[in-house]
């Protein structure tokens, strides 16, 4: 599933440095405390099977919302829908270190999706550090109980990784912003209660200037929506019409024809950068155990050589996303973590998409089947990690930040 | 849990660089290219600040820090692909010292590696073309007072440059790392004879024992020597990766630098996508790189339960992953890169040598498995 915007950058610092013990790979027991806490929810709360392996959602769309707004509901009760938030919203105000504990811990059993990820990683942060105190009140703890759901208008029809050229108007009529125009790859708009979009407010000047950020109800006759089916025969994109939408001037995320530093910067909610290397070091477990279970021409496919060979490089790969990550994350503790945070969403979307191919082709003549007979599923997250290259600034976008930002290689023509 | 480096870390690194710039950088391992030996100028310069001593025992003059320390010093060596047998003394041989050594041996010779008066090398290859442990196969043969090892070893790095040898020798028939007793023995008691090499910032060497009758130069157990070479063949791994890290490092500068100057249909070349996004992986690689051998010093410093994994995934990750860096470093500067003249392909054939040296990729690879699976 891809979630626009998912992998912007959301690196602060933690300055909040103390006296610094050499490397190590240590957790206080106050942090395995936390831990283990994190670990009894999990064991009491996820659905029965759950931890064993038995992953499936409910087919039936209507009985799969339900199943995703019940865990919602559970996650929030739990107080761990979003454990960086501050506890006002229905957070935690959770340390850095308690926020690795939980990605940790999260990778381990790979939970149901959450259904308010998109409210609780992009919208929220927009509306902490850009909103006004009505707006915190009135949104933020709503996000978290998953009693509101949003999508975020970004991509437009001809405006992909170039955000600036974006054409969505919205015209200032007195108290409120009438829209006009097509947002497209918009992630859950059939169920979203609100839309987090950027819309042209002035064309006069250069591109980066006249973007507004607004807050839009989905719930009105301006709005509608038509369904996109991905690759993986998903629906979870939409197109989005807005033919003479209104909002309220009060839905304005900071300044008039300021909304490209909103777009630009995901601050606030001091949080760690997320990372796929965790969930790739359980997939890479789960690989080794097919491995291990499946046979080929009598033989058990962990003891080819080839496998084992490819499985190794896997280990190595992982390995590394996952130590630079911890190194990053503990650049970042220490209050000293720039643009290299950018290594992750590259390198890490580079080994799924090697590793699910590997899979994929370890299925043998079967891997032409689709669905429950998929082998080991690998089909459809082949494809789907298309996506997560895709979405969020492409590899390509990736690539262009790395050498620009970190390196300070020359801007192309197309900055 | 904090993988980050310390100030006093940074500091030390910060240090040696400057050090190691104002000593000409890659301009001593230009000069051993062509023929000069800087071996013996570059060590007193290095005893001089004390670099030699980081890791000998605190108890024998040295510093007594562990592989990591170590590690960024080799990082910074390896910026500048800095000549001698530094992996081979500190990483190598001073662990093994301390480990095997007699109090007689530790007092002869630790103090005086500290003091930067003695430098140390590993002959590990009778057979050029077999992969370790099955390529010792040297026999040597218990006298009166001691033993006669006869036979060549090959491969031998620095062997006219440096004051002992430490080498594996089979007392008992047996495979693998069994049966094998360790010696340290002076070079001169064996014919040298240089090889012609791929990297000639390191030269390699034919050592060849004519029934030489040795006393005293046991290191270690008899028969039992095996497992601390296994373990110090790790670290001399480690301390190769932290060199090649130090390059990679510098080669993703040298590349962005080029990319900014060099200018083509008018534009810096860096700002072609296809040259930046080049660059861009060459950084992931060297990052990821980076991540490996820190930990790997870090598991073997701390006696961690996955330091042979960590030691095999850092080893083919660096040689294979570094390599190709180096590759595209020298595709990075055009006709220019690939002249004697520039220094990108220095690192290159330092990176195809390690390569294979001690266990090819796929050879790490399959211990990886071996170990994992």
């Amino acid at each position: 599933m891809v979630i626009e915007g998912k992998h912007l950058s959301k690196i602060t610092a933690d300055v909040s440095t103390v006296a610094k013990p050499r490397m190590n790979f240590d957790y206080t027991d106050e942090q395995e405390a936390f831990r283990r806490e994190i670990r009894e929810w999990y064991e009491e709360n996820l659905p029965d099977g759950w931890i064993e392996g038995d992953r499936d959602l409910p087919d039936d769309e209507d009985e799969r919302e339900q199943f995703l707004r019940e865990w919602q509901r559970k996650l929030h009760e739990g107080g761990w829908a979003a454990i960086h938030w501050p506890e006002e919203y229905g957070g935690r105000d959770a340390s850095l270190m308690q926020q690795l504990i939980y990605q940790q811990e999260k990778a381990r059993v790979n939970p149901p999706p959450e259904r308010s990820e998109i409210g609780v990683d992009l919208v929220g942060p927009a509306i902490e550090g850009f909103g006004t105190e009505e707006q915190k009140e009135r949104y933020l703890p709503k996000i978290l109980s998953g009693e509101e759901l949003w999508c975020i208008g970004y991509s437009e029809p001809d405006v992909g990784s170039d955000l600036a050229s974006l054409q969505c108007k919205a015209t200032d009529e007195g108290d409120h912003f009438r829209i006009n125009g097509q947002k497209i790859w918009t992630t859950h708009a059939h169920k979203a209660d609100w839309c987090y979009m950027f819309t042209r407010t002035d064309d006069s000047g250069p591109k980066h200037h006249g973007i507004t950020a607004l807050i839009v109800d989905m719930d009105q006759e301006g709005v509608t929506n038509e369904r996109i089916r991905q690759i993986t025969d998903e629906r979870e994109f939409n197109q989005v019409y807005f033919d003479d939408a209104t909002t309220p001037k009060e839905n304005v995320l900071n300044e008039v024809d300021e909304g490209w530093e909103v777009a630009m910067r995901q601050l606030s909610f001091e949080r760690i950068s997320l990372s796929q290397s965790l969930d790739l070091e359980r997939r890479f477990d789960e690989l080794v155990e097919f491995c291990k279970n499946e046979t080929r021409g009598g033989t058990p496919l962990v003891e080819d050589p080839h496998v084992r060979e490819k499985l190794a490089e896997f280990d190595t790969r992982i390995q590394a996303a996952k130590l630079t990550y911890f190194r990053n994350v503990s650049k970042q503790m220490n209050g000293d973590l720039g643009a290299e945070a950018s290594f992750g969403k590259l390198y890490d979307s580079e080994i799924a998409a090697d590793l699910h191919r590997f899979r994929v082709n370890l299925g043998g003549p079967k891997a032409a089947l689709w669905g429950d007979d998929s082998p080991n599923g690998a089909a459809k997250d082949s494809l789907a990690n298309i996506s997560i290259r895709i979405g969020g600034g492409t590899s390509d976008i990736q690539r262009n930040i790395i050498g620009e930002r970190v390196l300070g290689l020359p801007k192309g023509d197309q900055e | 849990m904090d993988f980050t480096l310390s100030d006093e870390q940074t500091q030390m690194q910060e240090s040696v660089r400057d050090y190691l710039e104002s000593e000409g950088g890659i301009e001593l391992a230009r000069r051993q290219m062509d023929g000069e030996d800087v071996v013996g100028e570059v060590w007193d310069g290095l005893a001089e600040m004390d670099y030699p001593a980081l890791s000998v025992p605190l108890e024998y003059g040295g510093l007594g820090d562990d592989l990591l320390y170590l590690s960024l010093l080799f990082e910074e060596a390896g910026r500048v692909a800095l000549p001698g047998p530094l992996p081979e003394t500190l990483g190598f041989t001073v662990p093994l010292l301390a480990e095997l050594g007699t109090d007689d041996q530790k007092e002869e010779f630790l103090p005086a590696i500290a003091d930067g008066d003695l430098r140390a090398s590993v002959a590990l290859y009778d057979d050029a073309t077999e992969s370790l442990p099955e390529a010792i196969r040297m026999e040597a043969e218990p006298t009166d007072d001691g033993y006669r090892l006869d036979g060549t070893k090959t491969l031998v790095p620095y062997a006219e440059s440096v004051d002992r040898v430490v080498v594996p020798a089979r007392t008992r028939q047996d495979t693998g790392y069994g049966g094998i007793t360790l010696f340290f023995v002076d070079p001169a008691v064996a014919e040298t004879e240089r090889l012609d090499t791929l990297d000639k910032t390191r030269p390699l060497y034919e050592l060849t024992f004519d029934a030489v009758e040795i006393s005293g130069a046991r290191l270690g157990p008899v028969d039992g020597g095996g497992d601390a070479l296994k373990r110090a063949i790790d670290r001399l791994n480690v301390s190769m990766c932290a060199m090649l890290v130090g390059g990679a490092d510098e080669a993703v500068d040298r590349s962005v630098e080029y990319g900014k100057q060099r200018e083509q249909f008018d534009k810096p070349i860096g700002q072609f996508q296809a040259v930046k996004h080049r660059i861009a992986d060459m950084w992931l690689d060297a990052e990821a790189a980076r991540s490996l051998t820190y930990y790997a010093a870090w598991a073997i410093a701390n006696d961690e339960d996955d330091a042979r994994q960590a030691v095999s995934r850092a080893t083919w990750y660096c040689t294979e992953r570094c390599g190709e860096l180096f590759e595209d470093d020298i595709f990075n500067h055009g006709a220019t890169g690939y002249t004697w003249d520039h220094d990108g392909h220095i690192f290159l054939k330092q990176a195809k040598t390690w390569a294979n040296l001690l266990g090819s990729p796929t050879e790490h690879r399959r211990r990886i498995a071996d170990i994992r699976l």
